[in-house]
């Protein structure tokens, strides 16, 4: 069954809280969900330096925190994605023209992330078409949902014993060589082929759970939530 | 952390996420094959029969909402219809998340808007259109009214076959007895069954009745249907989907380089007016050289579809003549 949370408060609104703490973890989720694509569009678009841009990403979701950014978002003219980015170029902007009037800026440390790691994977992205920032900042939006979705998967079956399962869903939807069929998994991982049907099948629905319930967590509001999850993954989260 | 994502792996748990969680030790899953509005088709392998199949999957994330209950009428309907120009359903049921599916013949083939421009001729383009019109006759005798007929929706076989798809929008007229007999009986009087809700607009611009174009869904009739058929035909000789004055879809057709026959320009229009008549049998008639209803016929204009519908008879009559009066002659 896909778990459709309960009725629950939108990131947004968990950001628009009086509660400080509510506030404080609605920010964290949205860290969670975007400090990757960020870094990455920082390093790519803006060209910064590793450091400037690891300050700059942290920095930015601090000062969002601190000074009510996110909180004047409105739907009824882009997508939260899109916000956040030229909310994202602004504070780029600012910094620079600090810089420029001898002022320090960034520097805040509010997270532990890997840093080391986004910037080994932007030699993967190496000559990546910069025409379309959106689409860029989108693109690596939905890489990091399921990257995050891919890690809890692995930890969740782990968990349960499962493990096979997951090296199923690796080897066949995840790091595919050509000739790999479900007989020839099966005869590599020493199951039977309906095993591994039964194993994928988990897998995938796992999978798709743990990236709606993600998604979910970083999207701005219900309206907005449901378009992703059908653009992403064509399906229809709605329930009327 | 999982290392970078390529896109081709994006690509593949994309897929991967949204594939349907059918019983895995009967079908195997192989392929999207397309995705709409109401539902996603995958290719499948049945293991239990050892064919392919296709399995049409609601794209709603959540059971039990409209698009599933659209679904579930479409699996109906298309179970009552038996008809070669529909597609039979195999197989049916709940998913393991709650969603609805269906399993039917995996068809290959080509949509009326790629097959139209194989068509060589007047007499091809008629001879799906009077398959296509058959089924929907049937359906019609059998209750059913499928409002939205366009050419994406409408499939054509390798052998010829023609095969009306997507009957998710279908509005059942009535009930009739199931042939087990599990249905009640049918007094005439029982409620019409429609998935989509009272006012919604169902159908598309182009190829949508009037009436479906007013949001009036509920009360769309059988000839919702047939003004369809009439602009699919304006479609195929035109290029464009049909205006909606009936004056200027006249003038447009006059206006073609090879005008369609005033018969089949009646036929057409008519179908396209508020009084369409019966499409299927005009369709047959024409293409058998008879009379048509959407177009009474003067006396000169008889005698040369006459002459037209008997050429060959009166070919061999005149030739019996000619060698008669000649041998006549000689001796």
């Amino acid at each position: 069954m896909i778990p459709f949370p309960a009725t629950r408060q939108s990131v947004l609104e968990r950001v628009r809280s009086q509660d400080d703490e509510i506030r404080r973890v609605a920010f964290g989720d949205l860290a969670e969900g975007y400090w990757k694509p960020g870094y990455h569009y920082l390093r790519v678009h803006w060209h910064l330096a590793p450091e400037a841009a690891e300050d700059a990403v942290q920095a930015f979701f601090t000062t969002a925190f601190e000074k009510q950014y996110l909180e004047r978002y409105d739907a009824s003219k882009s997508k939260f994605r899109t916000f956040l980015r030229v909310c994202l170029d602004r504070y780029v902007q600012n910094l620079r023209k600090a810089e420029q009037a001898g002022k320090r800026g960034g520097g805040a440390t509010m997270l532990s992330l890997d840093f080391p790691g986004a910037e080994r994977e932007l030699d993967a992205a190496a000559g990546t078409n910069l025409h379309d920032v959106d689409r860029f900042f989108h693109d690596e939006t939905v890489r990091f949902l399921f990257a995050r979705a891919v890690d809890a998967l692995r930890q969740a079956l782990d968990a349960d014993d499962q493990a096979i399962v997951f090296r199923v869903f690796e080897r066949h939807d995840l790091n595919p060589s050509a000739e790999v069929t479900y007989a020839s998994l099966a005869a590599e991982l020493h199951l039977t082929v309906a095993q591994v049907t039964n194993y994928l099948h988990l897998a995938r629905r796992r999978f798709r759970e743990l990236a709606l319930a993600k998604l979910r967590a970083i999207s701005a509001s219900e309206a907005e939530y449901q378009r992703e999850a059908l653009d992403i993954f064509g399906l229809d989260v709605t329930r009327s | 952390m999982t290392a970078r994502l390529s896109d081709a792996a994006v690509g593949r748990l994309r897929s991967a996420a949204s594939w349907p969680d059918v019983p895995p030790e009967r079908y195997a899953v192989r392929a999207l094959i397309g995705r709409g509005g109401m539902g996603s088709v995958f290719e499948a392998y049945d293991q239990r029969l050892g064919r392919n199949v296709a399995i049409k999957v609601s794209n709603a994330a959540v059971p039990g909402t409209g698009l599933d209950a659209r679904l579930r009428q479409e699996s109906v309907v298309l179970g009552r219809l038996e008809h070669p120009g529909i597609v039979p359903v195999h197989d049916a049921g709940e998913l393991a998340d709650g969603r609805w599916y269906y399993v039917m013949k995996l068809v290959r083939g080509q949509t009326l808007t790629e097959h139209v421009a194989t068509l060589d001729g007047e007499a091809a383009m008629l001879g799906v259109f009077e398959r296509l019109a058959d089924t929907v006759a049937f359906a019609h005798a059998n209750g059913v009214i499928h409002r939205d007929l366009k050419p994406s929706n409408i499939m054509v076989g390798s052998f010829g076959e023609v095969l009306v798809l997507d009957w998710g929008v279908a509005k059942i007229l009535k009930e009739t007895p199931l042939a087990d007999g599990g249905a009640e009986p049918h007094d005439g009087q029982a409620p019409a069954r429609d998935a989509t809700a009272s006012g919604t607009r169902v159908g598309t611009p182009g190829f949508m009745a009037p009436e479906l174009q007013r949001g009036d869904a509920v009360s769309a009739g059988p000839a919702a249907d047939v003004f369809s058929l009439g602009a699919l035909l304006f479609w195929v000789l035109t290029g464009r989907p049909a205006p909606d004055a009936g004056d200027e879809a006249g003038r447009q057709l006059a206006a073609l380089a090879t005008p369609p026959s005033r018969r089949l320009k009646a036929v057409i229009l008519k179908c396209l007016s508020p009084d369409a008549g019966d499409l299927v049998a005009d369709l047959a008639r024409y293409r058998a050289g008879l009379p048509v209803t959407a177009h009474p016929e003067g006396l000169i204009e008889r005698t040369w579809r006459w002459l037209g519908r008997y050429q060959t008879f009166i070919l061999l009559v005149l030739a019996y003549l000619v060698m008669r009066t000649l041998f006549a002659w000689l001796r």
